[in-house]
């Protein structure tokens, strides 16, 4: 078998030679397509492509455990065996390039008693233990054992019974039965390829082999619960999920996340109105395949700490569950009675569109302009959209030859965004250069500095990364949105324009790039400078605000120390949180899972999400509320229903309705030139807030009031004292 | 003929039929079973059935209460319903894509609860389990039916997967950064 396997390598890479060998002799003309015939039907396809995805092509799904479509090839599962013409012996499709004339049958005698020898012996050691498998339903294995399993096995238990595996403890929120692995290795490849956390691997062989950590240690890093859905068989599952619902007795939401800035797609599983998980949705241009811990484990804070019934506070000061009624009356009469200029509003994080678009109209029929995020930014820069959004898009990390992070440790604040930073540095030549902390971002990375004055050396070309980043033509700076926070954030912002300006007219870049990225944290950000926010709250310190409205705002921004003494403020918002308990009045909004709603992510992509459960108790959809409370305050805003609140989203700014898709933003040029520039460095420390694991989990009122991610944070600042952990130091071993 | 009487015969002739064509054409790709064994091959359709007959345009605007009356779909959900027309994702779960193929349709969510006496899963909205059963081959065989039974709707495009060239060899490279020395 080794010299078979040694064969084919050395076949594999003959074959990969010969190509580039072609390449170089005429390298502007495109590959020419190959024939080949997938169960006689002819496809041409580009030279390179596997068997497998030639099939894939015409819509043949080739049965497999190990070959993963965003993982590296390890061939070792051989489910995929297929039978190709004038080859003697079956053939592993996920790693057989496409050769000339080939013609492959994918549902021969041959191929399916291939298939069915594989599965025999998969199954000799797979436990029968389907009935009480959280992958019950939703498992590879068990869905080819139906196509190619015997009824009965050849396996004799007398003399030494299956074998069996120790479980592995590999943390909360992960949950492992070793004794179901198939040893695909798959999440050995993710924790290497995506993660860059190469803590898995295999020890022991044949029948002895096992996969595990070696020693026991956390699988630490923010995209572990993807394992879960890679994992072909129920040996990796949810812990927090487990033994919980089946696939089939579930419905399927598709929705956005709200736990980042990014957006990523993700599809909430519900039943009976219980919201059980969430899991990711495919989408190329968001968030690929993955999803962050967060957002897959997050959703156990949507059940505690919620506000389920309106609030007053009496005259004791003591919030008292009320009526709707009550409560909408008490703000109206607030609201009409407060002075124009001394109302200010505030929205958080976690706030969709639709109800920042009904809060700024209800604010503006009563003449206050005072609308704000809790989020800073640089205020005058916001008039410019390519100012605030990642105008190259995430997925231009992975064309991008030099990219510079300012402020941010996207590990943390983006990690489906860093995962993809790591593709790109795994399988390019992408130059990395880093100003800000120094950490482990799961690649190797050029340190400019933790201050900013290294910007000034990356203008003027000093250094090596300098001179790559000036030279290249797909440059990308990503600018984390907490670097621009406070006096000097507009200077660095202009700092950065001019050196991307600088990149822009030197002739050297693509003409298309737009080189400068700004990465926000929170979801709602980008739509909120959308609608016109003002960015940050430092405008309510500057006068006696009476009047506060707070939507979504738990990150204690504001207080009522900034406020004037007998301010009134109200909360509207899902979870007991910094805001309810600053509140003279709660208003129970609804949560991202249920409601319509949409969200502007950091590249200014709008998404909607869908209700998946109706809000809990009397909690309402939160563009209801604030419609609601406009009527009572004698200004009824003009819509009634979502479409027709999209209606006057869209007379703002049209792409706010253009779900999916990402718009462009120009003036790039134009922006650069109008900032406040200055000749001398900036001086800002621009180490992000979040450099560590434990960091991670609890940055939101929701992460807040999760268990799991309690449980989460607890293992991660444990996991500090273990004396197995090690930071690689180099992540290339080239 | 009266109007309404028209509609109401249409209804009867013409809408099951254009959902089970609606159907067939999804289906005939990939899941219809076919003897793998063998020399047995399927027919045409059009060998079996002889050539289909052009669809007769006599009637084009029906009254649309008249459907909603027979199909049996109370009266609050004959209006101000919102269908979503999609193609689903592929299940990040599992690794197959036949499922993805089919053009679904999911009405606006309503509110679902545990049965106090069962234990099940109750709802009041009939028309809940729509995406389940029903998958169209193209977007718009969806929105004819959207249209037909009075939803609004909205078309979701599908993101298409790219297939990036990929190799075996590659992962022997001493040279490359995406080198492991674990297994």
């Amino acid at each position: 078998a080794v010299m078979h396997r040694l064969g084919r390598s050395l076949v594999a890479r003959g074959m990969q030679a010969s190509r580039r060998g072609n390449a170089s002799n005429a390298p502007a003309a495109a590959p020419e397509k190959i024939e080949v015939f997938i169960d006689g039907k002819k496809v041409l396809v580009d030279p390179g492509l596997t068997i497998l995805q030639a099939c894939a092509l015409v819509g043949v799904d080739i049965p497999r455990f190990c070959y993963h479509d965003r993982l590296s090839i390890a061939g070792n599962c051989r489910m995929c065996l297929v039978e190709v013409e004038k080859s003697v012996k079956p053939v592993a499709s996920c790693a057989m390039p496409v050769m000339k004339g080939m013609k492959v049958k994918t549902n021969s005698e041959l191929t399916k008693k291939a298939r069915e020898g594989v599965m025999e012996f998969l199954l000799v050691n797979h436990p029968l233990d389907c009935p009480i498998c959280d992958q019950g339903g939703e498992c590879d294995l068990q869905d080819q054992s139906v196509a190619f399993g015997s009824d009965r096995s050849r396996h004799q238990c007398g003399a030494d019974g299956k074998r069996a595996v120790e479980d592995k403890n590999i943390g909360p929120l992960v949950k492992t039965v070793m004794t179901r692995c198939i040893q695909c290795t798959r999440c050995v490849r993710f924790a290497n390829e995506v993660c860059g956390v190469p803590d898995f691997g295999t020890t022991g062989r044949g029948n002895e082999m096992q996969i595990g950590t070696y020693v026991e240690k956390l699988f630490a890093t923010e995209l572990s619960g993807n394992v879960i859905d890679l994992c072909p068989v129920g040996a990796l599952t949810s812990k927090p999920y487990s033994f919980t619902a089946r696939p089939w007795e579930t419905r399927k939401t598709e929705s956005v996340d709200v736990m980042d800035a990014v957006g990523s797609n993700i599809i909430v599983s519900h039943r009976t109105g219980d919201l059980l998980r969430v899991i990711p949705k495919m989408n190329d241009e968001v968030n690929e395949e993955w999803i962050s811990d967060k957002t897959r484990f997050a959703i156990d804070g949507l059940k505690n700490q919620r506000l389920m019934q309106p609030m007053v506070k009496g005259e004791d000061g003591v919030l008292r569950t009320t009526n709707w009624e009550e409560a909408l009356f008490t703000v109206a009469s607030k609201l009409r009675q407060t002075p124009a200029d001394e109302k200010a509003a505030v929205v958080g994080g976690m706030a969709d569109t639709e109800s920042m678009v009904a809060l700024r109209d209800l604010f503006h029929r009563f003449n206050s302009e005072l609308l704000l995020t809790e989020e800073e930014f640089p205020v005058g820069a916001t008039d410019f959209r390519s100012n605030y959004t990642m105008p190259d898009g995430l997925a231009a990390v992975e064309s991008c030859d030099a990219l510079l992070l300012v402020g941010t440790n996207p590990r943390y604040e983006a990690p489906v965004l860093n995962a993809r930073i790591r593709k790109s540095y795994l399988y390019s030549d992408v130059e990395v250069g880093v100003i800000g902390g120094k950490t482990d971002l799961t690649y190797d990375y050029a340190h400019l500095g933790s201050n900013t004055k290294a910007l000034d050396d990356v203008t003027a070309g000093k250094g090596d990364f300098a001179q790559r980043f000036l030279s290249a033509k797909r440059p990308m700076i990503i600018v984390g949105a907490a670097a621009l926070k406070g006096d000097k954030g507009a200077a660095l912002l202009s700092k950065l324009q001019q050196l991307a300006d600088k990149i822009r007219t030197s002739g050297k870049a693509d003409k298309d790039v737009k080189v400068l990225n700004v990465l926000q944290r929170l979801a709602s950000q980008t739509g909120a400078l959308d609608l016109g926010y003002q960015p940050g709250t430092s405008a309510i310190r500057k006068r006696p605000v009476k009047f506060l409205y707070l939507l979504g705002a738990d990150e204690g921004a504001v207080n009522r120390q900034q406020l004037a003494p007998d301010a009134f403020v109200v909360y509207q918002g899902h979870q007991g949180d910094a805001g309810a308990s600053m509140a003279d009045v709660v208003l129970p909004g609804a949560a991202y899972t249920e409601k319509d709603a949409s969200y502007v992510n950091t590249e200014g992509r709008s998404q909607k999400g869908y209700l998946a459960v109706a809000p809990p108790g009397d909690a309402r959809a939160d563009w209801k509320i604030i419609r609601a409370l406009s009527e009572v305050a004698g200004k009824a805003l003009p819509y009634d229903d979502i479409k027709e609140i999209r209606g006057r989203l869209s007379e703002i700014a049209p792409h706010l309705v253009r779900f999916g898709d990402a718009e462009e933003t120009s003036f790039e040029s134009t922006a650069a030139a109008v900032s406040e520039k200055s000749s001398s460095p900036v001086d800002v420390d621009v180490t992000a807030s979040q450099s560590t694991l434990a960091d991670f989990y609890m940055t939101n009122a929701v992460t807040r009031a999760s268990a799991t991610m309690a449980e989460a944070r607890k293992a991660a600042l444990k996991e500090k004292d273990n004396e197995y952990t090690e930071t690689p130091k180099k992540h290339a071993h080239a | 003929m009266p109007r309404s009487i028209a509609g109401l015969f249409y209804f009867l002739q013409r809408a099951p039929r254009a959902a089970h064509t609606a159907c067939r054409g999804q289906t005939r790709a990939s899941s219809v079973p076919v003897v793998s064994g063998g020399d047995a091959k399927r027919k045409p359709i059009e060998e079996v059935m002889g050539t289909a007959q052009p669809k007769i345009e006599t009637i084009t605007t029906v009254e649309d209460t008249n459907k909603g009356v027979i199909s049996g779909v109370p009266e609050e959900h004959q209006q101000g319903r919102t269908a979503r027309i999609f193609k689903p994702a592929r299940e990040a779960t599992q690794q197959g894509w036949n499922n993805t193929r089919g053009w679904r349709i999911e009405l606006d969510n309503r509110g679902r609860w545990e049965n106090a006496l069962i234990g099940w899963a109750s709802s009041g909205d009939p028309l809940s389990n729509v995406s389940m059963h029903m998958k169209f081959g193209t977007k718009e065989d969806a929105i004819s039916f959207c249209q037909k039974n009075n939803w609004n709707f909205e078309v979701e495009e599908p993101k298409e997967r790219s297939i990036k060239p990929k190799s075996y060899g590659s992962i022997y490279s001493w040279n490359k950064r995406f080198r492991v020395s674990t297994k």
